[in-house]
């Protein structure tokens, strides 16, 4: 049975070996003559504005918060997208009273106004 | 074939390692980290006792303990972020109004 | 040693050296970071134990979606490695390798009294069987989950809504 993974491993482990080798052979073989200006964070031509470890906004939080719930729910719709067809209408409404659950979430977000951004 | 006292003892360190790291980090992010740790260390014990008793139920609940982690992240997240704007700090020596 | 233990082996490294890692950093970043590489290490021991749904929900909910929240929330908060200094005056720090020790001694004298060498079940757990048990016998807790994260939604979202002035 695990032998069917092995092409996965295989494929894992020359991934990570060629990541490696690379940073590597870049490390050691690459010429290196910093320089103030090299070194600095590379904004479009310009002077960087401000610190590159800017604080981001909260509202981004709010999304990711929104991600989680619709990430969740597509992990558990999966193993019943196998399955629902031996189990029927009784199956359907499972799933949709999940989902009603979690789109009343959904818009209870939307309506205390998460996703605005003005 | 790994026997499962190989796993049940790399399920223990993990779970030492997050209790270390929970006693040890004063940031409250790390702590959750920390925890984060000790969850996936039962989840491992619970998945290698499920494969090697052929039941699927331990899987169905590291199923919904990966659930509630998700919910247990996103509410402390949440309230780190309220206690950050309150208090400006993160130490959670500093958070003591409660203290008696 | 069989080619199973030599992957065990493997995993179980990438496993604790996350672990250990995130202990060490000072910077919770990359202790997130970190803990990322514990979630794959563990991902592929899940499916080497036959639990291949569980491997992939490990990947995309814990590595993709609660480590996205964190890294967000460490961004958000703008942590610099000063604020996370261990304070060496903790008597805790010295109290904590003892406890450490006495835990990891007492977990691992509890597995060495399980002596399961082969498995004794037939199948593991593919996700029909995951789906069907779900979705029949343990619907209770299923239906409860999505409650679970609606509460989650409601509280996360009035916790860090910023309120208008």
């Amino acid at each position: 049975m695990l032998a069917e993974y092995l092409p996965t491993l295989l494929f894992l482990i020359v991934a990570t070996g060629i990541g490696i080798a690379l940073i590597l052979i870049g490390n050691f073989l690459g010429p290196k003559r910093p320089s103030p200006e090299k070194l600095s964070p590379y904004e479009c031509g310009f002077n960087a504005f401000e610190d590159a470890r800017m604080q981001f906004d909260v509202r981004y939080y709010l999304i990711a918060i929104l991600f989680i719930v619709f990430d969740l729910e597509i992990a558990f719709v999966y193993p019943w997208a196998l399955v629902f067809r031996e189990l029927g209408v009784f199956g359907l409404i499972e799933m949709g009273v999940f989902l009603a659950l979690l789109f009343i979430g959904f818009i209870y977000v939307w309506k205390k106004g998460a996703l605005e951004w003005e | 074939m790994v026997p499962l006292s190989w796993y049940l003892a790399l399920s223990a360190v993990l779970f030492t390692l997050g209790a270390v790291g929970v006693f040890l980090k004063r940031n409250i992010i790390s702590m959750l980290l920390c925890l984060e740790l000790m969850l996936n260390a039962a989840n491992l014990a619970f998945i290698a006792f499920s494969s090697f008793f052929g039941q699927v139920e331990g899987q169905l609940f590291v199923f919904l303990v990966m659930t509630v982690a998700a919910a247990e992240a996103g509410v402390g997240l949440a309230i780190v972020i309220a206690v950050f704007r309150n208090r400006e700090t993160l130490d959670v020596d500093e958070s003591n109004l409660l203290k008696l | 040693m069989t080619f199973e233990q030599i992957l065990f082996i493997l995993f179980a490294g990438i496993v604790v050296g996350g672990a250990a890692s995130v202990l060490l950093q000072r910077n919770p970043l990359y202790s997130a970071f970190s803990l990322i590489t514990t979630f794959v290490g563990l991902a592929c021991l899940y499916v080497t134990l036959k639990a291949q749904f569980l491997g992939v929900v490990q990947i995309v909910v814990y590595a993709g979606a609660i480590m996205m929240l964190f890294v967000f929330v460490i961004m958000l908060l703008n942590i610099r490695d000063e604020d996370t200094a261990v304070d060496p005056n903790r008597f805790l720090v010295y109290l904590t390798i003892p406890l450490g020790a006495i835990l990891l001694g007492a977990l691992l004298y509890v597995v060495t009294k399980v002596n399961l060498a082969q498995p004794t079940g037939d199948e593991g757990g593919t996700v029909e069987r995951i789906g069907t048990n779900l979705l029949t016998k343990y619907l209770l807790p299923f239906e409860a989950t999505s409650v679970l994260i609606l509460m989650a939604v409601v509280g996360a979202l009035h916790l860090a809504k910023r309120e208008k002035e």
